[in-house]
């Protein structure tokens, strides 16, 4: 490469002018042992952008886990519906009781039964009284 | 969209999200940390990825806007001191005791303004084209050209200065 080509590429480089191309060709001839002396002081320039384009990002990468984020919509819809599930439950549900009030209900169940039990022989009995009855008419009829 | 699809499209640019980072916020670390911020911000955002047809400018852009957010909050918070400083030393080619050139125009191009950093950042070392470089920035061609122009110049002088500095 002459000379007074890589001068006017510098000129040209410091105007901001060159294309990628032309830059590229000022840093080859900069990396090259043949560097002209008056010229040297704009190796290191050249040098540190082929130094800072080694430069390399070496950490480790951290993204959330996917799963949590790919489930994320249908965890939403569980819960809402398993909200709704629970409101309705709610105003549906039979009144619980205590162990207490459930033995108080079979003792309550348990006493109708006996009494109705109770009625009905008694009311067996009370047919009986119909002849009682028809006893007591004949016998007014006859001592008047 | 899969993780493993996710990561296909994205890391392949890691680096070049990091170098920008790395020349926006000077900090190893930070840089490192701005680029895990940034992609988990485009993992969050992985369904507008695809209608991006070129995901490694919108990570760019994404990596350029959070860093200089970053040195905004910086700059506000605890650490102006360390900024203002830089703001004084208005020759640091002398100031530092860099024997070694390239180390001495890293730092120089740390004294660079933002704006022209990027620029300098994205044409010199990355090598993109000025109208892509004009996106990123949400700028015009002229307006990048001129940035790099006086990016590139200003290297220049700091450079010659220290090297004159023993003559002179």
């Amino acid at each position: 490469m002459e000379l007074a080509r890589i001068e006017q590429l510098l000129e040209t480089y410091f105007e901001g002018d060159t294309t990628l191309q032309e830059e590229a060709t000022l840093r080859a001839y900069f990396s090259s042992a043949e560097v002209a002396p008056h010229l040297q002081q704009y190796q290191s320039l050249f040098a540190s952008f082929a130094k800072a384009q080694a430069e390399s990002f070496t950490r480790e990468i951290v993204l959330p886990k996917e799963n949590k984020i790919a489930s994320r919509w249908w965890v939403g819809v569980a819960a809402s519906l398993l909200v709704a599930v629970g409101v309705f439950g709610f105003f549906n549900q039979e009144p619980s009781l205590t162990t207490e009030e459930k033995e108080a209900l079979a003792a309550f169940e348990q006493t109708r039964e006996a009494f109705k039990m109770i009625s009905q022989n008694f009311n067996e009995g009370a047919e009986e009284l119909a002849y009682l009855q028809k006893f007591n008419e004949t016998k007014n009829k006859i001592l008047k | 969209m899969k993780q493993g699809e996710f990561l296909d499209t994205v890391l392949p640019f890691k680096d070049k999200l990091y170098r920008l980072a790395r020349r926006i916020l000077v900090s190893n670390d930070e840089a490192e940390d701005a680029v895990q911020e940034v992609y988990l911000k485009l993992w969050k955002n992985k369904q507008s990825i695809k209608k991006y047809k070129n995901p490694e400018a919108f990570a760019v852009t994404m990596t350029k806007n959070y860093c200089l957010d970053r040195l905004k909050s910086k700059q506000a918070g605890n650490l102006k001191i360390v900024h203002s400083n830089y703001a004084h030393s208005q020759n640091v080619a002398r100031e530092i005791e860099a024997n070694d050139g390239v180390a001495l125009v890293f730092k120089i191009m740390e004294t660079l303004p933002e704006q022209q950093k990027i620029v300098l950042q994205l044409r010199d070392v990355e090598q993109y084209e000025f109208s892509e470089i004009a996106q990123l920035l949400d700028s015009n061609e002229t307006a990048v050209r001129v940035a790099l122009s006086r990016a590139r110049k200003t290297v220049r002088e700091q450079l010659i200065q220290y090297n004159n500095y023993g003559i002179s």
